[in-house]
């Protein structure tokens, strides 16, 4: 009992943060006043995302009939989204939550998040985004978010150390195998990248590249291939190289993965747009700027991509001002004075067009060897269409951080994939939905 | 609100009637009955309830769901779920390790400041405590820094020696564990003890010395067996406390994926409730649990008052 209250404090420590937003008191003249009537009111908006506070600022002074309360929350892995659900089922969440992609599913089908069909302008939001990104706000034909940003699966790497390697960039996964056990030849304590049993949004993001579907739906039931053909290729191919220690297995964002890339036992990356600022902070002071380069992340022989994190804005079932809270989810994801107003908190790649390159000159990217928004834009360009998550995206992360806890005793990545997907059916016929394999 | 009302009843009771022992102590004890029933009582009630109901879903589960009536179901898909099972098997080796380890230890530390040994008494009692004033989640933060290869002066320090090791693979992770619960624990098991051994008359211990009884053999014939007592205690809440096993191996889980999110059963059942959302079969796991250390906490005390006894 004792232990429990203990860590719960800890919880609330770094959720404790109560960032109230300044309230700009002078009227600024709204941009277009609507004949309807306006929504007016007080909202509370929770997010994980650095930089959100300025962002409430930024709107509070923009207008005056809304008043947005900002309150900082820990992220999905430090328990943000059991905080968050919590909060919903016992009637005192916020208004305006932020929700990652794969979590999406789970809330609308709890219930927890209202549909937005009525409340926002369609036009003018989700009908002007790709279809891969409105893929994963819709559901059974309603909107439930409006999307922030569209996070392309990006591969960084040490460009000294490819060159010390005597290879160029790797475009497929032969060549990046092929790169790695040349870099062992001539550096034999490094990794040419890091395996993550703790993030399993990447394997999810290696198998859609793949071409895998690990979700679907079919009639009025789920199909779930965890372990269908294309996973089941990246599992083996993994598997090959953390067996010839070409890839080092460690947790993401621990102690030992910051330190192995400070002092270059691991020289890649494998995330997203919004790695850069964790990269630059964790090798900085080990003297490698300019060493870091992005690329598009290798493929399997024709140009394919997919999408790693990713957040969107939601409207809770708490909310007891929705309209309210649909004109400020507008401007959070749609405005560019809400891009702007976050400064220069990191390198986002965002889903509404003409926004991103108003975020790539907020974000100052010198530190990198290359021109890592050019590389993101080719990454957005290829990721591959169709990609669903499921009802509930929880159930498989489990599976699979369970087996992954194996790879040090024998375990393999396809061991793992095939337990996810028996977990993952069963877990979701538990809760009574209907599950085709 | 209700306890007020209570409160002022017994209040204008204990005016009219001639005051006995009874009647103070029902007002006394009433506040904490109040909030025992609060904070304690109706949850497990709740808990109870909810265990035999679930959510269900239909279709693609996009609709409202229903809450059904399952009976014991939810006990069963527990108990059939290899995670919590192998997470149970994890304890019971965790507890093989880790009582013998910190008891043992802790009767040591015990009987060695009773006898006098340690000549700065005070100093080495506080010494002995000072770890156990370290809260659970920091002390589990300092070990992680400790175990993790490449940043740990432990493991370099071992590494120089010809040691290679690796506290947070598959195999070391558990005993790495176990090491922190010891750590934490044997201090304040020590101070039970020591209090325990300042209880024991000392005329007995003058008899024993005057009849040529040297300091090791009045510590393990004389004082061991006195102190037997507080050793039934302090496995009591040994037992119970390994059962809520969280803190640490959840820190620990964020630096190797060795400790997975269903590594012990309360991580299955907070796993359950608060990631999957599945709150009606974390009711049913934590109902297990407390079963558990029902049992165990019957056995010992069983036990115990059978060893007092003879």
């Amino acid at each position: 009992m004792k232990r429990r209250t203990l860590l719960i404090g800890a919880a609330g420590l770094f959720g404790s943060g109560m960032l109230m937003a300044a309230c700009g008191a002078e009227p600024t003249p709204a941009s277009s006043p609507k004949p309807t009537t306006v929504p007016t009111g007080t909202l509370t908006f929770w997010s994980a995302l650095a930089g959100m506070d300025k962002v409430a600022a930024a709107f509070n002074a923009s207008q005056s009939n809304i008043k947005v309360t900002f309150e900082t929350i820990p992220d999905g892995s430090n328990g943000g989204y059991a905080k968050l659900s919590t909060a919903i089922t016992a009637g005192n969440g916020p208004d305006v939550a932020t929700i990652e992609y794969p979590q999406l599913p789970q809330f609308v089908s709890n219930g927890q998040v209202q549909a937005l069909d009525g409340l926002i302008d369609n036009a003018a939001t989700v009908d002007q985004l790709s279809q891969e990104i409105r893929a994963l706000v819709q559901f059974g034909g309603k909107t439930y978010a409006l999307p922030y940003d569209a996070a392309p699966l990006i591969m960084w790497y040490r460009k000294d150390m490819l060159d010390k390697a005597g290879v160029s960039v790797p475009t497929t996964w032969e060549e990046f195998e092929a790169a790695g056990r040349k870099l062992k030849a001539v550096a034999p304590d490094s990794y040419l990248a890091s395996f993550n049993p703790n993030e399993v949004a990447v394997t999810a993001a290696l198998a859609w590249q793949a071409g895998g579907k690990w979700f679907g739906t079919a009639g009025d039931s789920w199909k779930v291939g965890v372990n269908d053909a294309a996973t089941q290729k990246v599992a083996d191919y993994w598997q090959k190289l953390i067996d010839d220690k070409i890839v080092k297995v460690e947790q993401a964002f621990s102690d030992e993965w910051s330190l192995d890339m400070a002092n270059g036992t691991v020289v890649g990356v494998l995330g997203a747009n919004w790695s850069a600022t964790g990269i630059q902070k964790r090798t900085q002071a080990s003297g490698q700027q300019g060493q870091w380069i992005a690329a598009v992340v290798p493929n399997w022989g024709r140009p394919a991509g997919s999408f790693y994190g990713g957040s969107s804005f939601n409207i809770t079932k708490s909310s007891k001002n929705p309209a309210a809270a649909a004109k400020f989810i507008e401007f959070l994801t749609t405005d560019p004075a809400a891009i702007t107003a976050r400064g220069n908190t990191g390198s986002a790649f965002l889903a509404f067009p003409s926004l991103t390159p108003v975020a790539q000159k907020a974000y100052d990217a010198s530190y990198f060897g290359n021109d890592i928004y050019s590389v993101f834009n080719k990454a957005y360009a290829s990721v591959t269409p169709g990609w669903q998550w499921g009802p509930n995206w929880d159930i498989t992360n489990t599976a699979f951080k369970d087996a992954y806890g194996k790879l040090s005793t024998g375990g393999t990545v396809r061991a793992a994939v095939d337990s996810a997907q028996q977990a993952t059916v069963s877990g979701l016929k538990q809760t009574g939905l209907s599950v085709s394999q | 609100m209700a306890t007020s009302a209570i409160t002022t009843t017994v209040r204008t009771r204990r005016r009219t009637s001639s005051g006995t022992g009874g009647k103070s102590a029902a007002l006394f004890l009433t506040p904490f009955f109040a909030v025992f029933a609060v904070a304690m009582v109706a949850p497990v009630v709740y808990s109870i309830v909810l265990s035999f109901y679930s959510q269900q879903k239909s279709g693609l589960g996009f609709g409202e769901a229903k809450t059904t009536f399952v009976g014991i179901e939810n006990y069963l898909q527990v108990l059939a779920s290899e995670s919590f099972v192998g997470g149970i098997v994890r304890l019971l080796v965790y507890c093989i390790i880790y009582i013998p380890a910190m008891v043992g230890a802790a009767v040591v530390f015990a009987l060695l400041l009773d006898a006098g040994v340690a000549r700065a008494r005070k100093l080495f009692q506080l010494l002995v405590f000072l770890p156990h004033a370290v809260p659970g989640v920091i002390a589990a933060l300092i070990w992680s820094y400790l175990y993790t290869p490449g940043i740990s002066p432990l493991v370099q320090a071992l590494a120089s020696g010809g040691i290679q090791i690796n506290f947070l693979d598959a195999h070391w992770v558990l005993p790495s564990i176990v090491n922190i619960g010891v750590w934490e624990w044997t201090g304040y098991n020590v101070i039970i003890l020591f209090t325990a051994l300042q209880a024991v008359p000392r005329e007995v211990l003058e008899a024993a010395r005057v009849d040529g009884a040297s300091e090791i053999r009045l510590s393990l014939s004389i004082k061991f067996p006195l102190i037997l007592p507080a050793l039934s205690v302090i496995m009591l809440f040994t037992i119970i406390g390994t059962l809520q096993l969280f803190t640490e191996p959840t820190i620990i889980g964020k630096a190797t994926s060795a400790v997975t999110s269903t590594w012990v059963p309360n991580m299955w059942a907070y796993d359950a409730a608060f990631i999957r959302h599945n709150l009606n079969q974390a009711a049913a796991a934590s109902i297990i649990i407390a079963a558990l250390a029902a049992i165990l906490s019957l056995a010992v005390t069983r036990f115990n008052s059978r060893m007092n006894k003879a």
